[in-house]
């Protein structure tokens, strides 16, 4: 078995660690907060590392300490989208484009941050840090059919947000 | 393949989570639906979308915090943060004692307690649940053939409300053992199972807040492990002592 050093198993993945606590609390401060207090966990417990996979053992330990800290009930709020921050219209009758033609980050971004936090997570482990659904379940500690079904509903709710913010309106 | 097939079948093959001929059934069916074909498109135009987005990188300060907090505690916040966590060690060490103590009252001697919930807790923090990630008994059970040299038993509990998710080869004081994982709710339960021909008494004790069951039966040597309250793990025991 490897040892595990700090240096090599958590200053590696100080983004991945960051990207994640910023969208699990979707506040500056608080991202890094979380990572510190992360970091210290995994000091203390970098000795019992075992698998390969520095990155998605650093990914739970964030999450367990953001859980620890914020609870349940924080963690089940959510940020309504707000809709009319960008009212830009771009009335293309054309169904096929419509997802893409809505491509503005700064909306996809708002969008994904008015998710309730189960499906947020999951997405942002997926397209950002690309874990499987393997190394998702394992970080967020649910069943692999539940990151499945997660992340299904998760997007379907996410092009419901990004639709219904065109005139267009409904899906097709 | 049914557009209702289709429709389950989108986002693991997105993801590259199906097997090749799941995917090739997928793009068959794909390829003579419209309207599955437009779902997929949106899905693929969202990721594009999603991935649009910009990365968060942590910030210097942060960078230079951790890298140099923890042990030389430079910052006042870390130095609290190392003082919280001596006072929960301490805290957690007293009464690990106090249960210790109390256990050793009532005559609890499993010497592999301790064991057992190092090895649940180190598979919980280390991103190790699960080796062969399963629901399905005829799955988990034919994957320890070759890694071990004994055939556990992998039953299906599902009726009685624990849920198979898998199970692992792990290691309880030196020995191989295969770990089988059920969920109730929120709650992970790790079977620990080696042979062991001796057998012993039964016996219930708690470990750090964990919850162990041991008990013997066909030559094999049984742990449960859980955070699942008292009863609700004797349920468990129950249900697999059937």
């Amino acid at each position: 078995m490897p040892s595990h050093s700090f240096e090599a198993s958590v200053l590696p993945h100080l983004d991945a660690a960051y990207n994640y606590a910023r969208w699990l609390t979707r506040n500056d401060a608080d991202a890094e907060d979380l990572v510190q207090d992360a970091s210290i966990r995994a000091w203390r417990f970098v000795a019992t590392l075992r698998s390969e996979d520095a990155r998605a053992w650093f990914l739970t330990i964030v999450r367990n300490t953001w859980y620890d800290r914020f609870g349940r009930a924080t963690a089940a709020a959510t940020v309504a989208f707000d809709e009319t921050r960008d009212d830009r219209s771009d009335g293309s009758p054309d169904p096929e484009a419509r997802v893409m033609q809505r491509e503005d980050t700064d909306r996809v971004q708002q969008a994904i941050a008015a998710l309730p936090v189960d499906f947020r997570e999951v997405i942002v482990l997926r397209e950002f840090e690309d874990l499987s659904y393997k190394e998702i379940a394992a970080v967020v500690g649910i069943p692999i059919g539940t990151v499945m079904s997660r992340l299904a509903r998760g997007r379907d709710r996410l092009q419901d947000l990004l639709e219904a913010d065109g005139p267009a309106g409904g899906r097709v | 393949m049914t557009c209702d097939d289709a429709a389950s079948a989108l986002d693991p093959y997105v993801d590259g989570e199906l097997a090749p001929d799941e995917a090739a059934t997928f793009l068959q069916h794909i390829d003579t639906c419209p309207a599955c074909r437009q779902t997929l498109e949106q899905r693929r135009a969202l990721r594009r979308a999603i991935r649009r987005v910009p990365y968060r990188q942590a910030p210097e300060r942060l960078r230079t915090a951790v890298a140099t907090a923890p042990r030389r505690r430079r910052s006042i916040q870390p130095l609290l943060a190392w003082a919280a966590m001596l006072l929960l060690g301490v805290s957690l060490g007293a009464a690990g004692v106090v249960l210790a103590r109390r256990t050793a009252g009532v005559g609890a001697s499993d010497v592999l307690a301790e064991a057992v919930v190092d090895a649940h807790v180190r598979a919980l923090m280390a991103d190790h649940l699960l080796d062969v990630p399963s629901s399905d008994q005829h799955t988990v059970k034919p994957w320890f053939v070759g890694k071990i040299d004994f055939a556990p038993p992998v039953p299906d509990l599902s009726s009685d409300g624990f849920a198979l998710v898998g199970g692992r080869l792990d290691y309880v004081a030196g020995r191989p053992a295969a770990a089988l994982v059920y969920r109730r709710r929120q709650h992970t339960i790790d079977l620990f199972i080696w042979p062991d021909a001796a057998g012993g008494a039964a016996e219930a004790a708690t470990v750090r807040g964990f919850n162990v069951r041991r008990w013997w039966r066909d030559g094999m040597a049984y742990r449960a492990v859980s955070d699942l309250g008292s009863a609700e793990l004797d349920a468990f025991v129950r249900a697999l002592q059937r």
